[in-house]
């Protein structure tokens, strides 16, 4: 049994699933579903189309290199069946994914890094500078509720700066 | 030349209009063309004479996979947009393959084992 992959999406095709189409000089397209068949019909390019694994490798939103991508691959010449090698192949199965699992969530967390600060900040400055369009400005002047809380700067150097000419 | 289907009245939208798209599915793929253009001008296969074809299959452009009837309407369609934006597509990078979909995946290369036959 092997497990191919999606063309369109790179999803797992799993038997019985899916279309396939043979083109006339005999290449194949695999699709894993009518959503990817119709894309394909369409001419799309899927490094283009934002939902597929192509176009969030190419654009940094998915770890691209990593060790743990060197496991899965297509294997042209059989392998002699060996029951120790398969056994310890089925117990290193689950780890991989652990660890895969483990280094994409931090790939994720990395890639969020800031994004609630940066948030944070637009929302601020979208506050301070369309305020007017929920309260006229003549207002706000009289009931200062509405307004951010003025930002405390330290000034004790000034006043240190201030004093020395008095002394004199 | 493919394209979308021109007949949008109401009455006419309820045929199948399949066939006005004939020749959008039978234009070669992208990957074909670009495989095609990637090798060097003396590989490429001569013209045959073929008498079904516009201009006995003389005047064709690889890039849009179209023949013509005569030099003069070849110029002129290497001077359309639909051209340039072609020949601009197939100077970038190589079409989408299946073996793009399997590195996406997080695949390997394929594996062939060890080698035979010693080269």
């Amino acid at each position: 049994m092997r497990l191919e992959k999606c063309w369109f999406c790179s999803s797992t095709v799993y038997p019985g699933h899916g279309i396939q189409f043979v083109r006339n000089d005999a290449k194949i397209f695999r699709f894993c579903r009518s959503k990817c068949h119709k894309n394909f019909k369409m001419k799309r390019n899927p490094r283009k189309v934002k939902w597929t694994k192509a176009y969030r490798r190419l654009h940094g939103k998915d770890m691209t290199q990593d060790s743990t991508f060197e496991f899965e691959r297509k294997r042209n010449r059989p392998e002699r069946y060996d029951r120790n090698l398969t056994e310890e192949t089925l117990r290193a199965i689950k780890k991989i994914d652990k660890v895969r699992a483990e280094r994409e969530a931090r790939h994720i967390a990395r890639r969020m890094k800031g994004k609630k600060g940066k948030e944070l900040k637009e929302a601020r400055k979208e506050l301070e500078q369309s305020i007017s369009m929920v309260k006229p400005p003549a207002l706000l002047k009289e009931d200062p509720s509405l307004t951010l809380p003025k930002i405390q700067v330290k000034v004790a150097q000034s006043q240190a700066e201030k004093n020395q000419p008095m002394e004199e | 030349m493919g394209g979308k289907c021109p007949h949008r009245s109401v009455k006419k939208r309820r045929y199948s209009h399949k066939t006005a798209r004939r020749t959008k599915f039978l234009i070669n793929g992208d990957d074909m063309v670009y495989d095609a253009l990637k090798k060097p001008e003396v590989e490429r296969p001569s013209l045959p004479v073929d008498e079904d074809l516009p201009g006995m299959g003389q005047y064709y452009c690889l890039h849009c996979d179209r023949y013509f009837a005569n030099v003069s309407v070849r110029d002129e369609h290497f001077k359309t947009k639909r051209h340039r934006k072609r020949v601009k597509l197939m100077m970038g990078p190589a079409p989408h393959t299946q073996l793009d979909a399997d590195l996406a995946a997080g695949m390997g290369m394929p594996d062939n084992g060890p080698k035979l036959m010693a080269m």
